[in-house]
């Protein structure tokens, strides 16, 4: 049984009498423990393909498969618990709450989740420390670099174990040696048997994957598996 | 999600923006501070007027003739005593004629007013205290002979026998418009001055004189016929009974049954005319606080709406992480409520300290009931959740893509 599985998905906006089909019969299967880019130009439909696979945003017509259940048709309700439980969403500007402490940052998909509060603060403290900010519990996010603010958003995104990481552009803000050290931690939690999906734009970047699809005008034109991907933090 | 975790979320944005917040705040201050204020000066008044007619006359019932009644209706000393008899109930019953005129001595001429009534007038005077203190009150006797006796209230006494303890024995000139006569002073009262507490001034205070009804009549012309008696009768529940069997008695003796020439009030009757005035007062005062918390109201609702804005991707975040409609709904819900709740609380304190200020002002007691502290709280809620409701509907429905988008 594949993690992810869809089938014939089509995706298209209306703006006035302009009908934009985003997304064109895309086919995809995602098996357990697959580390994937998605790759191509601006506007092919990179972020239309991960919001959908990542339950934030409906599709026309076709089929998803999310493990066992058939996701095609959840309710908004449905939808958010399911988002909650098996996806963590990395974002490109890290979309930390300002006025939170980073513990309470990762604590919050688990205060959706209904956890108490003791098991939520030992949980955030354990993720925290996993993307090695375990001493800076207690800090705003303004008072830490662009770089730890994203593992944060890491540490937020694996709080609640979930199924699938998905992260649109992750280092899309940050510099190259930076992004790297993104890049590692996403390949020890790969190597720990999280499923990650990224989209991005850099191909060295993509490298560091162990499958790379590639978006041209809303249909998946090239599925490419690596056969050594790059292993960051190992100096070429 | 939890209410507590809500609680703290609502709490962290209100004081992430404190100035605004309380900007936001003071129409709901204002209107809440002004209505607690109301209802404290309000109860604070009431008690009082119900207190001063407690102590004078909750037992008392004043009689009048109408000016319309003929020569057979008028009132005799017969008939009060008639009053009396028909009812255990009853127990004074007197004339109650007042004269406004002057009491001297060699040295001294002051304003006096003179009261004239049999010798229950002790019980019935509901103007001047007649707890005696020396000598003795007027009695049958004195009365049935036209006695030239007066007793005197102790503040008057000060002003007329300024160097004096103790008056008794005294003889004094009473002086109406037309004549004067000298009577002895045969007992002294409590000041009732006093019993104004501050509401007249000491030195312009007349001199309170009582006399027998009979004796009035040598001062005064107009004292023949008996227009307006005081009696007293046991309790306060026996007032509206007496009060109109009372009146039945009163036309059946002088044959003018169903004529409505005899009246008889009582202090329900002058109560009901108080809580009228001043429910009209506490309506209009009303009425400004709920258009200040109207307004304040409308100022929750824009801030929330700006909030919501400022805040897209916050929200688009949280949905992302996991938030459901509700709980965006009930976070900035909450928030509302909250907000209205804080402002509620300081239009609380200030209300109270403008209720203390101004009821020490009117020499009343500010009464600040916990069924008004609860009303008002409930009332900024009410204001926090009806305007807070559709920018927390707002935010909640909010699409998650196009709130993570948002700039
Ligand atoms: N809400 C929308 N309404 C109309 N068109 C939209 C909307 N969202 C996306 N699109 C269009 O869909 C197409 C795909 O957008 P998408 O964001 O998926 O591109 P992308 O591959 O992620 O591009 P980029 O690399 O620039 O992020 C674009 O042409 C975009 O203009
Ligand atoms: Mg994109």
């Amino acid at each position: 049984m594949s993690l992810i599985t869809m089938q014939h998905v089509v995706k298209s906006y209306t703006m006035g009498d302009e009908h934009l089909v985003v997304l064109k019969d895309v086919n995809l299967t995602v098996e357990a423990g697959e580390f994937l880019a998605i790759m191509g130009p601006s506007g092919s439909g990179k972020s239309t393909m991960m919001n959908i696979m990542g339950l934030l945003d409906t599709f026309d017509s076709g089929l998803y498969q999310l493990r066992d259940t058939d996701v095609t048709h959840l309710s908004d309700n449905e939808r958010a618990h399911v988002r909650n439980k098996e996806i963590g969403f990395v974002f490109q500007s890290f979309n930390l709450m300002p006025r939170m402490t980073l513990l309470e940052n990762v604590a919050l998909p688990m205060v959706y989740a209904g956890i108490g509060r003791r098991e939520r603060q030992d949980r955030a403290a354990a993720a925290l420390t996993q993307v090695g900010l375990g001493d800076r519990l207690d800090h705003q996010p303004n008072e830490i670099s662009g770089g730890q603010m994203q593992r944060v958003a890491i540490a937020r995104a694996i709080v609640n174990r979930p199924a699938v990481i998905m992260a649109d552009e992750p280092t899309g803000n940050l510099d190259s040696k930076t992004s790297v050290e993104i890049i590692r931690i996403f390949q020890e939690l790969n190597a720990a048997g999280t499923t990650v999906v990224m989209v991005t734009h850099e191909p060295d970047i993509a490298q560091y994957t162990k499958r790379i699809i590639s978006f041209r005008d809303g249909i998946i034109q090239t599925d490419q598996v690596l056969d050594q991907p790059h292993k960051a933090g190992v100096e070429e | 999600m939890t209410v507590i975790e809500s609680f703290k979320m609502a709490i962290e944005a209100i004081t992430a923006n404190k100035m605004r917040s309380f900007l936001t705040m003071l129409g709901i201050i204002i209107g809440i501070a002004a209505v607690i204020a109301i209802l404290a000066i309000g109860n604070g008044a009431t008690t009082k007027i119900t207190g001063t007619f407690n102590d004078l006359g909750a037992t008392t019932i004043s009689l009048s003739v109408s000016n319309k009644a003929g020569n057979d209706a008028q009132l005799t000393a017969a008939d009060l005593q008639a009053i009396k008899q028909a009812d255990d109930r009853v127990t004074a019953v007197s004339p109650n004629y007042t004269l406004s005129g002057f009491a001297a001595t060699n040295t001294q001429d002051q304003q006096a007013i003179i009261f004239g009534g049999t010798p229950d007038l002790q019980y019935t005077s509901t103007m001047m205290d007649s707890t005696i203190t020396a000598g003795r009150y007027f009695t049958q006797a004195d009365y049935a002979e036209s006695a030239p006796v007066a007793v005197i209230s102790a503040d008057g006494a000060a002003q007329l026998f300024p160097n004096q303890r103790n008056v008794v024995g005294q003889t004094i000139t009473l002086r109406s418009r037309t004549t004067s006569i000298s009577v002895r002073l045969i007992g002294e009262t409590q000041s009732t001055v006093d019993k104004y507490q501050g509401a007249v001034r000491r030195s312009s205070f007349p001199v309170y004189v009582a006399i027998p009804y009979s004796t009035m009549k040598l001062l005064s012309i107009n004292a023949g016929g008996i227009t307006d008696v005081t009696m007293k009768v046991r309790s306060r529940n026996d007032i509206t009974s007496v009060s109109q069997s009372t009146v039945r008695l009163l036309e059946t003796r002088h044959d003018v049954v169903g004529e409505q020439l005899y009246t008889a009030r009582n202090f329900l009757s002058a109560l009901d005319q108080v809580d009228s005035v001043l429910g009209l007062f506490v309506n209009f005062i009303a009425a400004v606080a709920a258009i200040a918390l109207i307004v304040g109201g409308i100022g929750v609702m824009n801030i929330m709406l700006v909030s919501v804005t400022e805040r897209t991707r916050e929200i688009g975040t949280r949905k992302a992480l996991g938030a459901t409609t509700r709980d965006i709904l009930i976070q900035f819900l909450l928030e509302a409520v909250i907000l209205s709740l804080i402002g509620g609380l300081i239009g609380l304190t200030l209300g109270i300290a403008v209720a203390e200020i101004v009821a020490n002002v009117l020499g009343i007691t500010a009464r600040i009931t916990w069924q008004a502290i609860l009303l008002v709280l409930l009332f900024a809620s009410a204001v926090g959740v009806f305007f807070g409701l559709y920018p927390a509907r707002k935010a909640a429905k909010l699409n998650p893509i196009e709130a993570l988008r948002y700039e």
